[in-house]
């Protein structure tokens, strides 16, 4: 949970500077309101935050020390001053609220200042996010608020209006691949997992998912049979390997990203983007591919994937659409 | 490390002392815990909820007899639940508790070891340091009855957080305690022994919860109790028992200009027989909606006690004043509100003062000129 200033910075230097200038300049808004895609850092710099401004040993007046009691607990979420509300299931219930106000209907337990973290605020019930209003509208002295969302379209307009904004720019795909091989991806993996998803957090657990391995060879051992314009066997191949391993809606999806960044490869090996690749290691293996197909077949494909992507989201029946898929992917390399 | 040992039968009762503080559900997660700390002077045991926490202390030595035995100082956090039912449960008269690497905690009784997983003490919420500049001291009983009289009165509605609590005002060495849910009031006055010269005037309101549970922890004794109030918190002394509250933030209204200082009509009664009036009254008015029941006065020092409520029936009752002055009134109050007014005044004469039908009124013991209770009427035509 620990984040330092630099690492932060780098995820999300605006959002840092104006965290910066607040806490030197001691104009700290009563409200926040966070706004950004998942894995984009709002919970470790809302964390962050906070240690700022309980911290006894604040380093350059924006810095957290880490070492103080208070930037421990917090980091281990004991502090009695720090509240932080996550949805209880599918969303952020009055009773959570409740307590909330109830908490600060009181003075802090340790410090006159309080700090609360709404997780999720666009989850609210419509009965929490009143109830939150009326202290959002009174806050009492030294009270900060960070309100966290994904789905900054979702907020209450009255809530929307008494907070200040902070935007979080989602993650390059540069920044994901540096920071994933810092934390230890090997470099020739690390855009597949940037490309898949924006969170660093997430990208590690993939890379230990057993299920994430193994789909990752069933999607390229599909391409390899593809390639070999071998339709039954590539239809034989869905039936024993694909079906059994991508069952859900949300796994299907997956697989047809994975499948999706093959085709987007061979492009960019034709266009000798190599640093756009998101199977670097298997570059040497396609580029025979890639110089037998054309850029038009190669836009023919990935739009029959995109399309299949689309029509996951509807109801359909999964086995026969993957079908339908390979049949469109093997048509287009059948006319060559 | 830490290391010692202690009698049973001690550490019985403060665990079970500290328990009563210790939530059962919190979002602090190490609050599940109680705290334990080995020191010099002794053991203390601390439990907590953020809302009130408790502490209780058990000296090394105690008229001369032993109770602990310190090896070595030290603090661990153990999980509340499973630490208060090992202790009951231990077979011998003497406990050592040891702690280990890692917060690794062994607990020995006789042939009984339990080896359970502490929590780090750091972690555990601090307790304000107690600097003794605003301290008093009353008599145990005196705070029990102070705080018996005035917190069945608080507000339980959360819409005005402010008034769930009692507004204590400090002034000249005296204490005035304030409830009010702004349909009824309760005040009550006490002295105090103050090492403060100033006398300067405040206040804070403390959480009616708080306070109820401070009058169970409380024993009844006449031994006085002294009290300090710290920029967050309330601490109460006790012998060997410390109970923190923590304080309601915001303003407290201004309470002072509702009492009316004057009145048209005294009636002064039999305590009991009025209650018991009013709660034969209560009978049939609990089944409407707010519990009214009307007041009347009647020729010759007489007072008529009615209800009626159309579904049911209708209840009089006449009543024999002690005395009476004034002019005639009918009122109609909350028998409920009426109740608890004369159960906390406790004295066998009570006078009640009105000043009109449609303004409070308040009713006072004519014995105790520190308590006071004031009624707003309920409007019924």
């Amino acid at each position: 949970m620990e984040n330092t200033w630099n690492e932060l910075y780098n995820l999300q230097p605006t959002v840092m500077k104006l965290i910066k200038n607040a806490l030197i300049k001691d104009r700290i808004a009563h409200a926040y309101l966070f706004e950004g895609m998942r894995g984009t850092g709002k919970k470790e710099i809302g964390l962050y935050f906070a240690k700022a401004l309980f911290c006894l040993n604040l380093k350059d007046g924006f810095q957290p020390c880490e070492q103080c009691i208070h930037c421990q607990r917090i980091n281990h979420g004991n502090h009695p001053d720090l509240h932080i509300v996550e949805p209880d299931g599918a969303s952020i219930k009055k009773e959570q609220i409740h307590l909330l106000q109830q908490e600060f209907s009181k003075k802090g337990m340790e410090s006159s200042q309080k700090f609360y973290m709404l997780i999720g605020a666009d989850q609210m019930t419509t009965n929490a996010a009143n109830s939150l209003l009326k202290f959002l509208e009174e806050p009492n002295q030294k009270t900060t608020a960070i309100l966290i969302t994904e789905n900054i379209q979702k907020i209450l307009p009255t809530i929307y209006s008494r907070c200040q904004h902070v935007s979080f720019k989602p993650l390059s795909k540069n920044e994901m691949i540096r920071l994933l091989v810092n934390k230890g991806v090997k470099p020739e993996k690390a855009p597949l997992y940037a490309h898949l998803t924006n969170n660093v957090e997430e990208a590690l657990e993939m890379k230990e998912d057993e299920w994430f391995l193994q789909a990752q060879k069933i999607v390229l051992k599909l391409y390899e049979i593809l390639s070999k314009n071998q339709l039954m066997d590539a239809l034989l191949f869905l039936h024993s390997d694909w079906l059994s391993h991508f069952k859900e809606r949300s796994q299907i999806d997956t697989g047809l990203d994975m499948l999706l960044y093959i085709y987007k490869d061979l492009l960019y090996i034709q266009l000798d983007s190599d640093d756009m690749l998101v199977y670097p290691d298997q570059k040497n293996d396609w580029q025979k591919n890639a110089l037998q197909v054309s850029k038009e077949k190669l836009a023919n494909q990935i739009l029959a994937i995109l399309e299949t992507k689309k029509r996951l989201q509807s109801n359909v029946n999964g086995p026969l659409l993957m079908e339908q898929l390979l049949i469109k992917l093997q048509e287009g390399s059948n006319f060559v | 490390m830490m290391k010692f040992y202690i009698q049973k039968e001690r550490l019985i009762k403060s665990v079970q002392d500290v328990m009563k503080a210790v939530a059962s559900r919190t979002t602090i997660p190490i609050l599940v815990g109680i705290k334990i700390d080995a020191t010099e002077e002794g053991v203390a045991f601390t439990g907590s909820d953020s809302d009130i926490s408790i502490k209780s202390f058990i000296p090394k030595e105690e008229d001369d007899l032993e109770i602990v035995d310190i090896v070595e100082t030290g603090s661990i956090v153990l999980q509340a639940r499973f630490f208060g039912e090992i202790v009951k449960k231990l077979p011998e008269a003497i406990v050592e508790i040891v702690v280990e690497d890692q917060f690794k905690t062994i607990i020995r009784s006789g042939n009984a070891e339990f080896v359970i997983h502490g929590l780090d003490a750091e972690e555990y919420p601090r307790l304000p340091q107690i600097e003794e500049e605003k301290s008093y001291t009353m008599p145990t009983d005196l705070l029990k009855t102070l705080i018996k009289q005035t917190v069945f009165a608080v507000s339980t509605s959360e819409t005005r957080p402010i008034l769930t609590g009692v507004n204590w005002t400090f002034a000249n060495n005296e204490l005035t305690a304030v409830a009010t849910d702004s349909h009824r009031l309760a005040l009550k006055k006490a002295p105090l022994q103050s090492n403060i010269e100033n006398n300067s005037v405040y206040n804070i309101v403390i959480p009616g919860k708080s306070l109820n549970e401070l009058t169970k922890v409380l024993e009844d004794s006449n031994e006085p109790i002294q009290f300090v109030v710290t920029e967050n918190q309330i601490l109460f002394k006790a012998k060997n028992l410390l109970f923190f509250s923590r304080l309601l933030e915001g303003k407290y209204p201004d309470t002072s200009k509702l009492v009316p200082t004057e009145s048209n009509t005294d009636v002064k009664l039999n305590s009991k027989d009025f209650l018991q009036a009013v709660d034969r009254a209560s009978l049939l008015a609990r089944e409407g909606k707010n519990n009214v029941i009307k007041f009347s006065t009647l020729e010759a020092g007489t007072i008529e006690i009615s209800s009626y409520t159309p579904e049911i029936g209708k209840v009089v009752e006449k009543v024999k004043s002690l005395a009476m002055d004034g002019e005639e009134i009918k009122i109609s109050f909350s028998a409920k509100y009426m109740m608890d007014a004369l159960r906390a005044i406790d004295g066998t004469e009570v006078t009640i003062y009105f000043t009109g039908a449609m303004r409070p009124f308040i009713i006072k013991s004519n014995v105790d000129e520190s308590i006071l209770q004031l009624l707003l009427p309920v409007r019924t035509f």
